[in-house]
């Protein structure tokens, strides 16, 4: 079940790339693409339809 | 010299269709039904949730019943030539599942690869199934056939006769007229065993034609439930689904071309020892290595990047004297045959543009992992 989802941004250019995704009892991590065919991407916009929030801390 | 013209018109009559319908490569469409392929590790325990938890390709489908641990075992049916077998080990039993609950080992299909079968047009083809079994907990089980394009399925039960004794099974399905698979990478198809499901999926009656997925329909009302105790323990292997209405012997594969097929949903790159230098890359910021990583194998979409920890991993640019445990990881950009990542550290004292490297940890064992499952 994911926990958070967070926006990453390329460094360089400052655009949103991919997103960091953390899960409910696990340690694991994830960067995901996006890419609709990525079945990890489909669970986040899933997600978000359900009502939760992605953290966007864009770089200033 | 010249060559001879040599007519060919007549040199296969002999052969029966039936042998040649059966030596068709690559007939299987399901991929490591030998359960030899295991990159993300052999055993897993303290399972409750749905995931790919060992062998490759095999999702276990699991919402609040019981425990379990699954494992590669080397427990196979004698003189099949098979080596490995999935086994579930039930760890934390439920007896008394509530209406929603249910565990389901699957494999989704990608339409693309399924566009033979004609489904959905009045030349459909019929599927066959064939698998060993094993189980302390005899009794009914249920597959079934799940098209998740059109919300269409089809069920059939087995049953496990003998206690602890592996079985063959054989099922066939009758080829559905009524909605195409689309041609595409996404899953189209699903294939499920139910080892125990709660009043949701038992309460009708079994949809053993295909038709409207109702989820009543689905199981079998007399469907064992494996998660009854702590005793039971359940194998599978070898199985195959193939076209036509009869089973051939299972298609073993060599192990690199099992192997290259699984690696296009998932793909585990493993390395070991003291700074083993794992890619080169640039130094984009004083903290900051960009690498591009090329995959082994072409996979199914834009994968997402995980791995065993960030702390197994090290950064260093050559000659700075400012290498440091790795803190943080992203994908930058991917694609279906590479994918270009950055690593991060705490301390910002590297030299921009100038050359760096991402190897272990000290001894630590570091994995990269890109995953692009159905």
């Amino acid at each position: 079940m994911i926990d958070t989802v967070t926006k990453n941004y390329e460094p360089i250019y400052n655009t949103f790339c991919s997103y960091q995704v953390t899960y409910v009892n696990s340690e694991i991590v994830k960067s995901v693409p996006l890419d609709e065919a990525n079945t990890d991407y489909q669970a986040i916009q899933e997600w978000i339809s359900e009502g939760n929030t992605v953290i966007d801390n864009p770089p200033e | 010299m010249a060559l001879s013209r040599i007519d060919t018109t007549n040199m296969i009559e002999d052969v029966p269709q039936s042998k040649l319908d059966n030596n068709i490569n690559f007939r299987n469409i399901i991929i490591n039904g030998d359960m030899s392929i295991a990159q993300r590790g052999t055993s897993t325990a303290s399972i409750t949730g749905a995931g790919y938890h060992t062998i490759d390709r095999i999702n276990t489908n699991l919402s609040s019943l019981g425990t379990w641990t699954q494992s590669q075992s080397t427990d196979v049916p004698s003189s099949q030539g098979f080596a490995k077998s999935l086994k579930m080990d039930c760890t934390t039993a439920d007896a008394s599942p509530s209406s929603a609950d249910f565990l389901q080992l699957k494999q989704r299909i990608e339409g693309q690869n399924l566009q033979y079968l004609k489904k959905g047009t009045s030349s459909a083809t019929s599927l066959t199934l064939s698998f060993w079994v094993k189980s302390n907990k005899t009794g009914t089980y249920t597959c079934e056939l799940n098209d998740t394009d059109n919300s269409r399925q089809i069920s059939k039960t087995y049953t496990i006769s003998s206690a602890s004794t592996w079985e063959k099974k054989t099922i066939t399905f009758a080829g559905d007229t009524t909605g195409t698979l689309d041609n595409d990478n996404a899953g189209s198809l699903e294939l499920n065993f139910w080892l125990g499901a709660g009043s949701n999926w038992t309460s009708g009656t079994l949809n053993t034609s295909w038709g409207t997925s109702v989820s009543a329909n689905r199981v079998s009302s007399s469907n064992v439930n494996l998660a009854d105790s702590t005793s039971n323990e359940w194998y599978i292997t070898g199985i195959q689904l193939e076209a036509g209405t009869t089973a051939s012997d299972f298609e073993f594969l060599p192990v690199d071309v099992n192997l290259q097929r699984c690696q296009r949903y998932y793909q585990q790159y493993d390395y070991t020892g003291t700074y083993h230098v794992i890619a080169h890359g640039t130094v984009i910021g004083g903290n900051q290595i960009r690498i591009i990583f090329p995959f082994i194998n072409t996979m199914r979409s834009t994968p997402s990047l995980s791995n065993n920890g960030v702390g197994n991993f090290r950064l260093n640019a050559y000659g700075s004297g400012a290498d440091q445990t790795c803190t943080g990881m992203s994908l930058i950009f991917g694609t279906v045959q590479n994918a270009e990542l950055n690593f991060t550290k705490t301390t910002s004292n590297l030299s921009t543009n100038t050359n760096g490297r991402i190897s272990t940890e000290h001894t630590n064992d570091a994995s990269l992992i890109f995953n692009a499952e159905l």
